[in-house]
């Protein structure tokens, strides 16, 4: 059980669950728990992970919504998400997955270029978030996105998949590819 | 080597925001009104969870219908391949142009509604401004009437003034010099005329006769007895 499926598992009831995998700890378990703040009809279970593959041992609960934290400011959690990915199926990339990239405030500290994730982020057709974990504000509001998205995911939403929504992220800065 | 800081599941006693009072069993009932609210409360969560469901059976079904579809390197040579590449990429764009039309409806509608709107404000505006005008209006009436009243005031201001001076007048004219020299002559003859009275007086009075009997003397001595300054 070394590869993530998305639909591999019955859903809970009114259980939606999200995997945010970062090497950044600390700041994960703030996400974490400002998304537990947010104000949601469904219960949320939030999963921490440093890397994948995980413990297949465990019981754990179907996985609607992986977000990958890539710190701009360091190339190791560049380095570890990429390795991290290879143990996603590819049917999961049909809009239960996304990136987060942070640190994009500071300029001088960014080792990696915003490039390198907008293109990593446009491979795996997924859509990319900006934010500054660090700011209490901000953190919320990027909470709060995820709560939406991962209701949306999980098949709380009626009338909406996440299909849908990923066709509705595309914005125009990063167009669906035209070079099918 | 990961490191799984554990499930947040004990987000759940936090994180039920609306499932706060749903299925309470463990919360004590708080009086009537949580025992009302608490059916419907059960009976939102039951729709919910529907609806839940229902859009989780969708999502499990196309899952179900897209692996059914057998894929082609399995069964189909190269031509074919393409064809059915052609004939998916059709699809596609008819769904897109589909899905543009739909777009393009909705936004006429929208249309409409957004101009509706504009005639509104316009209208608000017109409005607005007569409202505008009216008031101006009123305030240069009452400006104007202001105006009456502090020329009228004036007005009477300059009557009293007027009285005021006559009456000054008057009581100057009686202390004008005029007046006095008049008065002064006036006295000078009463005085001669006293005196002549007097003189007349002793004159029959010296004479020694009996001025009581004789009615015409009589009366000359009594005239002149009158003293003229009472007059």
């Amino acid at each position: 059980m070394s590869v993530l499926r998305p639909l591999d598992k019955q859903p809970g009831l009114n259980t939606a669950t999200i995997l945010l995998v970062g090497t950044e700890d600390a700041l994960l378990q703030q996400l974490a728990d400002a998304m537990l703040k947010e104000d949601c009809a469904s219960e949320l279970k939030i999963h921490l992970a440093r890397s994948l593959p995980l413990p297949s041992d465990v019981n754990r609960p179907r996985i609607d919504l992986i977000m990958f934290v890539v710190n701009l400011h360091s190339k190791y959690s560049l380095q570890n998400v990429e390795e991290s990915l290879r143990h996603v199926d590819a049917t999961f990339f049909l809009g239960k997955v996304g990136f987060l990239a942070m640190g994009a405030g500071q300029e001088s500290h960014c080792s990696i270029h915003r490039n390198t994730v907008t293109k990593l982020a446009n491979t795996y057709r997924s859509p990319l978030f900006f934010c500054d974990l660090e700011r209490e504000g901000f953190r919320a509001t990027v909470a709060q996105r995820l709560v939406r998205m991962l209701q949306i995911c999980a098949g709380h939403v009626p009338g909406v998949s996440a299909l849908n929504l990923l066709s509705l992220l595309r914005s125009s800065e990063n167009p669906a590819p035209e070079d099918l | 080597m990961e490191r799984r800081p554990g499930e947040q599941a004990a987000g759940e006693p936090a994180d039920c925001g609306a499932g706060g009072g749903e299925g309470g069993d463990d919360e004590p009932p708080q009086g009537a009104g949580a025992q009302a609210a608490r059916p419907e409360a059960r009976l939102t969560l039951l729709l919910r969870l529907r609806a839940q469901t229902k859009q989780q059976l969708l999502e499990y079904k196309s899952m179900v219908d897209a692996n059914e579809e057998k894929t082609p390197e399995q069964l189909i040579q190269d031509k074919h391949i393409e064809a059915k590449i052609e004939d998916l990429e059709k699809e596609v764009e008819e769904v897109k142009t589909a899905f543009e039309m739909k777009k393009l409806a909705l936004d006429s509608v929208l249309m409409d509604n957004m101009k509706h709107v504009l005639k509104l404000n316009k209208l608000i505006m017109k409005s607005h401004q007569e409202s505008w005008d009216l008031e101006e209006k009123l305030l240069d009436v009452r400006k104007k009437r202001l105006e009456l009243k502090q020329s009228s005031e004036n007005k009477l201001l300059e009557i009293q003034t007027e009285k005021n001076k006559q009456k000054d007048d008057l009581a100057n004219m009686e202390n004008s010099n005029k007046i006095k020299a008049m008065q002064r002559n006036l006295k000078m003859e009463i005085q001669i005329t006293t005196v002549i009275q007097n003189v007349f007086q002793n004159l029959i009075l010296g004479s020694k006769a009996n001025w009581a009997e004789d009615p015409t003397l009589k009366e000359i001595v009594l005239q002149l007895e009158k003293n003229l300054a009472t007059i």
